[in-house]
């Protein structure tokens, strides 16, 4: 999670990553995905909270999360 | 403020592949602590520069380097008669070699410059890239020398698709199939000769480090960036300032081990796990106002150690400041272009 920690995220979903120069966009949900990773909660923990927050069943959570952490490895965010 | 410092300033050319000249002096009248009179040396009389008043308050037409150094050294006596020019920054590849050479002959006329050594100069050379990047922490692309086609052939065969096809010194052309290897081939012999050399073409972040070296192994400040969008002539349009503190730290080793005196512009492509050395080259590049906008004004560091003044050397700069360049339109009466046609100075 070290290279996560470096990411510059705004409040829009804006993230720009200081060593390599690129930059993303994400949506709400990304975004508090990204913030519960920054805080070091497990993808098990951020699935389980995620049907708190966002009007989505726990089958729903546990692709959109396994599908985002999948896209954050692809951009080798994480 | 200080008195006026006269420094000459070659590369005014802004065109679709600019010189380093105007954001050079741009950063020069930025410097609210120097005064500074610019001259423009010209190859043409439509370089752009000439015609920017606000930038360039006088500008020399002057012999190309190639033809005869004793034309281009009396040419530059002659602007100190006229100017009372104190500094020289050359910007172009093809000036380095006789101002490197004629350093001692242009001080003793009272006309300063901040340039690489000879041996700095010689680094460039793909050959002794491949020797240094090593002790700079860096990898070099693989890459192999031939001296025939049939060798070049060979090399593709190892090497593979696509590939850099290079000269020593100048010249890359990117190469996907053997018909184009060979066209990039011939082209590169019939300007530079032999060898040639042949890169594999690695994928990643075109990083690039700008900065200036005292000469004693230190900097005088120095910035990171990564292209963000280039033109068909691979010149930089838009950019980002990064923190790459392996990339910076390589630089700074870059600086120790050359004990490196002048500007100098590190072009780099990182992946995962290295950061590959592709080019040093031994000049301010094009972009180098995008430091000054930064806040490390490199060409005034450069005039004030020249002088003896005190120069700040921090590299203290943000991550993601934006780098947008631009075209303008400018008209103007005929009477500049007259006078620098007829006179060859305005």
């Amino acid at each position: 999670m070290e290279k996560l920690k470096r990411l510059a995220i705004n409040e829009e979903g804006f993230i720009f990553d200081p060593v390599s120069g690129n930059s993303f966009t994400t949506n709400r949900v990304g975004l508090w995905i990204l913030q519960k990773l920054k805080e070091g909660k497990t993808p098990e923990e951020i699935i389980s909270e995620l049907p708190g927050y966002f009007e989505v069943d726990a089958e729903t959570a546990e692709r959109d999360v396994t599908d985002f952490l999948e896209q954050l490895r692809h951009y080798k965010l994480i | 403020m200080s008195e006026e410092i006269v420094v000459a300033v070659s590369g005014i050319n802004a065109v679709d592949n600019p010189g380093p000249g105007l954001g050079v002096i741009r950063s020069l009248k930025e410097d609210s602590s120097l005064k500074i009179k610019a001259i423009g040396l010209a190859y043409d009389a439509m370089e752009p520069g000439i015609y920017l008043d606000w930038l360039v308050d006088k500008s020399f037409i002057m012999p190309y380097p190639s033809s005869s150094e004793e034309d281009y050294l009396a040419r530059l006596f002659y602007i100190k008669d006229v100017t009372g020019l104190q500094v020289v920054i050359p910007t172009l590849d093809a000036e380095l070699p006789l101002f490197i050479k004629g350093e001692q002959e242009l001080k003793s006329k009272g006309i300063e410059t901040f340039l690489p050594t000879w041996e700095q100069f010689e680094l460039r050379s793909k050959q002794r890239l491949i020797e240094m990047a090593p002790r700079l922490g860096l990898s070099v692309p693989p890459t192999e020398q031939v001296s025939s086609y049939s060798d070049l052939l060979k090399a593709l065969d190892r090497i593979g698709f696509p590939a850099m096809v290079k000269g020593l010194f100048y010249k890359a052309y990117r190469v996907h199939t053997f018909a184009e290897a060979e066209g990039a081939f011939y082209k590169i012999v019939e300007e530079w000769g032999y060898p040639v050399l042949v890169q594999k073409v690695i994928q990643g972040e075109e990083l690039n480090v700008v900065g200036v070296g005292d000469g004693e192994g230190g900097s005088l400040g120095m910035m990171a960036i990564k292209k963000l969008w280039i033109t068909s002539l691979g010149k930089i349009w838009t950019g980002v300032t990064i923190k790459h503190e392996v990339l910076l730290e390589s630089s700074q080793k870059f600086l120790r081990e050359t004990g490196w005196r002048g500007a100098f512009e590190l072009e780099c492509i990182a992946t995962d796990d290295r950061i590959y050395l592709i080019e040093i080259n031994p000049r301010f590049p094009a972009w180098l106002y995008f430091a000054t906008g930064a806040g490390i004004n490199l060409p005034a560091r450069l005039v004030k150690k020249v002088l003896g003044q005190p120069v700040e050397t921090h590299s203290e700069y943000e991550a993601g400041r934006l780098y947008i360049r631009y075209t303008y339109d400018l008209v103007t009466d005929m009477d500049v272009f007259q006078k620098i046609v007829t006179r060859g100075e305005t």
